[in-house]
């Protein structure tokens, strides 16, 4: 069953100059106990989509969608109260800077037992209880001296560590984790992607991953979404996207990484241009300029969405039975 | 091999901190004891993680901080100590690329106004200055038409051009890439590399390339040097680093890399470090990297290990 399913989702910022359309007309959905991975460049509406569906964009947003359901039920018109209600119990979020977005005015153990008085009407006694749990849990030593502490007073490492705790405290069923490492070192990172991944397995919880690192994507997530341009240019399983895509930005973002065993000397292929401007998007593919298969239609029209497999959608124009074939160069 | 461009001889770079107005200032120890050398037309990576005083190495070099220890000589001359105004030839040999281009180009400058600083500042005529502005712009791939917008026009990846473009006016024998692609997004950071690997091969700088990102240093580099709290742990050329390294620390930073493959990563092991960095502020003696080692020892806790050559090229600092 899918637990979350978004149909024909639009998402615009209305700003000084007109309207960025941040996101433009996406469907996707995310199965229960699946980890979807949603990659792509800043700017191209991965975490504006996510926003979106949890209803926490500023007043300037304007939020279109046939359907957003989440567990069974509609979503999508919910009022902020309400919303209020599924954040921290049943959606869980971890963002990208644990600095900001955790309050620096409250103790730890103000902040990570605030969800289970709020959303389980615990005491004061068992909340503590179940945060020396969690602490213990997301692998912080000492988690009775961390509870007394302010935010200031932990590590990159550490702050996320209880910003996971604060996301898992209710046990949610859907955990959206918003670039949870770009901020923290390698080997800091390894340490949050192991911890997450154990969370993976020891609950039924499905995770949302957003990400620009494909490294990242690639030991954490079943599935996979690439975004560019506030659209879904291809998605499908782990395997199918990283040794079998068919989008050419794909294949763009595939190759503008250093392979793990590649040669010095050799070169890196870039993608050449910069990302399109979401305040006046092109008419068609909005990867169409930067595009080296370019064709006339691409400009013109939005290509459709092609199905090469139950789970394997590709939208480019190359997919149509008379357009040139052409394959991945490495 | 040549002589060495730039020799670094166990380089120190203390910073005081705290306001302790009674007795002693705690000292935090940025870089402790570095050494290595730099020869012409190579790439030479310095990776580690924050806070291992990478960045004060590359600042150091190019003596934007006065070391207060040790000793950096360029060419056979010493310029640790040199005073402003002694170092000033040198500055014009010696450049640097930063982290940010959003904060380290002046938003009230044009472009041409910002790539001709340099050369203004070392007098070199107006004329001579307006033909080479035009032609670096045209070396970074930039367009004429851009030389009088402002920075704020541009988007990253075109704001780390004019920030190469700036760096390489007078010519350098030698520039520090600090983090140069770290805030660009991933097709971007592919662009400026290759184009600072073609700038490399018409012009024969030598690049320090300060990053934390694993797999481009080991694209980019012909060496690379680790450092962990201020030290230098390992050092090698690259191939021999990535395939043979021996320092437990180099081990948990490699192993932490994300792989970009699948398959790849489901049968690579992780090597997860247990903690944080410690602090450099008054760090206990012996190896920094003690107290998070898998093979840690007694000695490990008592002695500095020293640098030693165990295979020509390959400097290893550690007991085991």
């Amino acid at each position: 069953m899918n637990l979350l399913e978004v149909k024909n989702l639009n998402t615009s910022f209305h700003i000084g100059v007109g309207t960025v359309q941040a996101v433009r007309g996406i469907s996707f959905h995310v199965a229960q106990g699946e980890s979807l991975g949603i990659v792509g460049e800043s700017g191209s509406g991965k975490s504006v989509t996510m926003l979106s569906v949890t209803g926490l964009l500023p007043y300037n947003a304007e939020i279109s969608s046939d359907s957003i359901t989440f567990d069974g039920r509609e979503i999508s018109g919910l009022s902020k109260k309400e919303m209020r209600k599924l954040h921290g119990s049943e959606i869980g979020m971890i963002f990208q800077d644990p600095m900001t977005s955790l309050n620096p005015l409250f103790t730890v153990e103000n902040q990570l037992t605030e969800p289970l008085k709020i959303h389980r009407h615990m005491d004061k006694a068992s909340a503590r209880e179940k945060a020396l749990a969690l602490l213990r849990q997301v692998d912080i030593p000492n988690p009775e001296a961390r509870l007394k502490q302010y935010p200031h007073e932990l590590s990159g490492g550490l702050r996320q560590r209880v910003m996971i705790a604060i996301a898992i405290a209710c046990a949610p069923k859907l955990i959206i984790a918003d670039e949870p490492t770009t901020a923290l070192d390698v080997t800091i990172q390894a340490q949050i992607l192991e911890l997450l991944q154990g969370l993976k397995r020891d609950s039924r919880a499905s995770i949302i991953m957003i990400t620009h690192d494909m490294g990242v994507i690639a030991s954490m997530c079943s599935r996979i979404l690439v975004m560019y341009g506030g659209t879904i240019c291809e998605q499908g399983d782990v395997r199918e996207i990283f040794y079998g895509a068919r989008h050419p930005y794909t294949w763009g973002l595939l190759n503008s990484i250093p392979k793990v065993h590649q040669k010095r000397g050799e070169k890196l292929v870039p993608i050449h241009g910069t990302p399109p401007d979401m305040l006046q998007p092109p008419a068609g593919c909005p990867f169409a300029p930067r595009c080296r298969y370019c064709m006339p239609v691409c400009r013109a029209y939005m290509p459709p969405e092609t199905a090469l497999s139950e789970t394997h959608r590709v939208a480019c124009h190359l997919m149509h039975p008379k357009a040139p074939k052409v394959t991945r160069e490495d | 091999m040549d002589q060495p461009l730039i020799e670094v001889k166990s380089l120190q770079m203390y910073f005081p901190v705290g306001n302790n107005i009674f007795g002693r200032r705690k000292q935090l120890k940025a870089v402790d004891g570095v050494s290595f050398d730099l020869y012409p037309a190579e790439t030479f990576g310095l990776v580690g993680e924050s806070g291992c005083g990478k960045t004060t190495v590359g600042r150091a070099l190019v003596r934007l901080y006065r070391p207060t220890g040790g000793r950096i000589i360029y060419r056979g001359t010493d310029i640790t100590d040199l005073d402003e105004k002694a170092v000033q030839p040198y500055r014009s040999k010696m450049q640097m690329i930063f982290q940010d281009p959003y904060a380290s180009l002046n938003p009230r400058m044009t472009v041409s106004s910002i790539i001709a600083e340099p050369m203004a500042l070392q007098q070199v005529p107006q004329a001579d200055i307006d033909a080479r502005v035009r032609e670096l712009v045209a070396q970074v791939g930039l367009k004429q038409d851009h030389l009088n917008r402002y920075p704020h026009e541009f988007s990253g990846g075109q704001r780390q051009r004019i920030g190469i473009a700036r760096a390489l006016a007078m010519r350098p024998e030698f520039v520090v890439c600090d983090e140069p692609i770290s805030a660009l997004d991933v097709s971007i950071q592919a662009q400026v590399i290759n184009m600072l690997e073609e700038l490399q091969a018409q012009m024969g700088m030598t690049y320090l390339f300060v990053s934390h990102d694993l797999s481009m240093v080991r694209h980019i580099s012909h060496r690379v040097g680790v450092m962990y709290l201020g030290h230098m742990v390992e050092l090698a050329e690259v191939e021999e680093l990535y395939s043979n390294m021996q320092h437990p620390y180099t081990q948990a930073l490699m192993s932490a890399v994300p792989i970009a493959d699948p398959d790849l990563a489901a049968q690579t092991r992780r090597i997860v470090l247990q903690g944080d960095v410690p602090q450099p502020i008054d760090p206990p003696p012996g190896c920094p990297f003690a107290s998070r080692c898998r093979y840690c020892k007694p000695v490990c806790r008592e002695a500095m290990p020293d640098m030693r050559e165990i295979s020509p090229g390959h400097f290893l600092a550690c007991h085991l």
